[in-house]
Parts: structure tokens; sequence; C-alpha cells
């Protein structure tokens, strides 16, 4: 009798609750035989122990020994991820107070960071000598207070920035992600390859050699 | 005079929309919101921080194009919103206000320059061409000494008035 093909999809990075990580929780399975895909879903990759590391790489090659081992009459063909990062998460870091005073603390230095660079560049380009020299080139004599220019420049300044960031009081304007959604599935994923680099490199991930 | 009111209008309207897409994209450019999101665990509300991002710019940009309507001290001491104490009670609010701003803003402008600096890769290139494989922590303590160093002298000199 032939093997059985087995389609094996690991993400690149895990986040467990549980300290048993079961192959269920880094890859997606597939294979004809239903029964197959539950017994190896059920396989064993790896244990946190309290005081050990908290991140783990785990090569897609250890994995395959282990489900070999487990299973032997299988072949198994991975479509996913060479090297899985696993993070041993801590539900009590999701608690909530804790949560809303980093949110606070990120949003405001996002606030007035932000709030302090335009001035910063408003000031930078002197902003209202431009305004008051384009007046006059304009309108033929100077203002005096404020003009039109001011009033619309603030409206565009808004505007841009909604239209760039692509959403206004929580509701999105389009389905898009936002540009800073866009740049975080990019950071983590520089994050995660450098971890797993790092591991390759010193000898801290689990391979089978 | 309309048409020329009309003409304004519309040059005001486009200079903000390009200086607020030229801003923005070296914000995005920099990742640093991302950053924020990583370090602090809250990627999931991410959306709240680009509000705020959001917000900060339009708040910092109406400050700074309207200085005559943005006097909140004035307006707070000659509306004597506190009763007979105002002066004293604004002292504390206002020194917590302006506590706040300069410890944030500066919490990211030292952000961003480090994130420019690491955009270049400077600091990959120094260490490799330097050689040294230990120590990356101690250079990035003396550039964030450096800088505190140098912006208690700035301030210190008056720097700003030469």
């Amino acid at each position: 009798m032939s093997n059985l093909n087995v389609y094996l999809k690991a993400e690149q990075n895990v986040e467990v609750k549980t300290a048993e990580v079961y192959l269920k929780d880094i890859a997606k399975i597939y294979a004809s035989d239903s029964h197959m895909v539950n017994k190896i879903k059920a396989v064993k990759i790896y244990t946190f122990y309290a005081g050990g590391p908290k991140r783990q790489v785990i090569s897609i090659l250890k994995i395959i020994e282990l489900i070999e081992a487990a299973c032997p009459q299988v072949t198994i063909n991975s479509l996913g991820e060479a090297d899985v990062l696993l993070e041993w998460i801590k539900v009590r870091k999701h608690k909530q107070p804790l949560q809303f005073i980093k949110i606070f603390t990120a949003g405001a230095v996002s606030f007035f960071g932000t709030a302090f660079t335009i001035m910063a560049f408003h000031n930078d380009i002197s902003i209202n000598n431009i305004f008051r020299k384009f007046y006059e080139m304009v309108m033929g004599q100077p203002a005096d207070g404020y003009t039109i220019l001011e009033i619309s420049y603030s409206v565009g300044l808004a505007l841009g920035i909604i239209v760039f960031f692509n959403h206004i009081g929580g509701r999105r304007i389009t389905k898009d992600p936002t540009p800073i959604e866009v740049a975080m599935r990019h950071y983590e994923d520089d994050v995660n390859k450098a971890l797993i680099a790092t591991a390759d490199r010193e000898g801290g991930s689990i391979d089978v050699d | 005079m309309w048409i020329k009111q009309i003409f304004l209008a519309l040059c005001g309207f486009s200079f903000g929309i390009v200086c607020s897409a030229g801003v923005f994209t070296v914000l995005v450019a920099v990742g640093l919101i991302p950053r924020f999101a990583g370090k602090f665990h809250v990627a999931k509300h991410i959306l709240v921080l680009e509000e705020m991002v959001v917000f900060g710019t339009i708040a910092g940009g109406l400050l700074s194009i309207f200085p005559l309507f943005s006097g909140l001290g004035d307006w707070v001491l000659s509306g004597r919103l506190f009763g007979g104490a105002t002066g004293m009670i604004w002292q504390v609010i206002g020194s917590i206000i302006c506590g706040a701003f300069g410890m944030f803003a500066g919490m990211f402008v030292g952000c961003l320059a480090l994130a420019i600096a690491e955009m270049l890769d400077s600091i990959p290139i120094f260490a490799r061409r330097t050689g040294f494989r230990e120590g990356i922590g101690i250079v990035i303590m003396v550039i964030a000494l450096g800088k505190l160093g140098g912006s208690l002298l700035y301030f210190s000199q008056a720097m700003f008035a030469y």
C-alpha cells in the first residue's frame, strides 16, 4: 500500500497560551483521510517550562520527523514556512487596566509627537510668512489677520491626512488596510525573520541535527 | 475679487493636501507607529494610535497656523474660569499640560531620530565597519546620553538665539 499524502502548511509565528504545543496550533493539515489528520494534529511539538525560554524556533524538518515517528505510513508535503517561531504568551499579559495604560501611553506619544512634528515643520518653513506673502502677491494688498488661505490650508491638511490614513473616528472610508496596518505587518515579518535567523545562527532552534 | 479669493482657497487647499501626504509618507516610511504598537503589545488597537496621529496632526496644525486664536492660557485667565484662585490653579494645570506635552513629544522625536538613523542602516553599517559584535547596547546608551546632553546644552546656552 502506498503512503498517504499529508499536506502541511505551517505559520511563521504562533502565539500559544498553553505550555504544551500541538501540531494543530502551528499548522494547517490536509489529507484525504480525516482520521489520520486528527491523529497528526495531536502530535506534540514542544513543551514550554517555567523559567525556560519564552520563545522557541522549530525547524519544519524536526516537525516532519516528529510526525513520521508518530505515523510512519505518511508522506508529508510542507507548503508553509521552513521555520516556526513559537511564543509562549502568559494570559496575564492581556489584563485590562495594564492594556489600557499601554494604549494610553502609546496614544499620548503619537498625539503629542505628531502635534509637535507638524508645529516644528510649520515653524521651520515659516508658514505664516509664506501665507502673508502669497496673499499679498495674489490680492495686491497686505492681509490683516487670518485669510482664506489659512482656513483652506487647514481643511486640506485634515482631509489629506484622513484620506491618507483611510479612516476617521474608527470608521474606515474604504476596505483597504490602512498604511500603518500594512507597515505593522511588514514590521512583524521583519521581527520574525530576525528572530528565526538569530536562533539559527546561535543554535537556539530545534532542528533535526 | 471673489475670483481671487476662490483661487486662494484652492491654493491653500492643495498646499494642505500635498503637505500632509509628504509629512505622512515620511512618518509611515520610518515605521514609528508599528514600533510603538509592537513595544506596547497593542497591535490589536492600532486604529486608536492612528486616530491619535490624525488628531495630533490636526491639533498641531491648527495651533501653529492660528496662533492668535490658540491662547488657551489667556482665555482661561481672562475668563477667570476657576474663580479667585484661577492664577494659582492654572499654574498647576498648565505645568501638567506642558510637562505631558514635553515628555511625550520628546519621546516621539527621540524615536523618530533613531528610526531615521536606522532606516539608513547607519548603526549596522557602523558596527560592521568597526568590526565589533558586542556592545551595541552601550553604543545606543551613549547615543541617548549624547542626545540628552546636546539637548540640555542647546536650551541652557540659548543656542536658538544665534
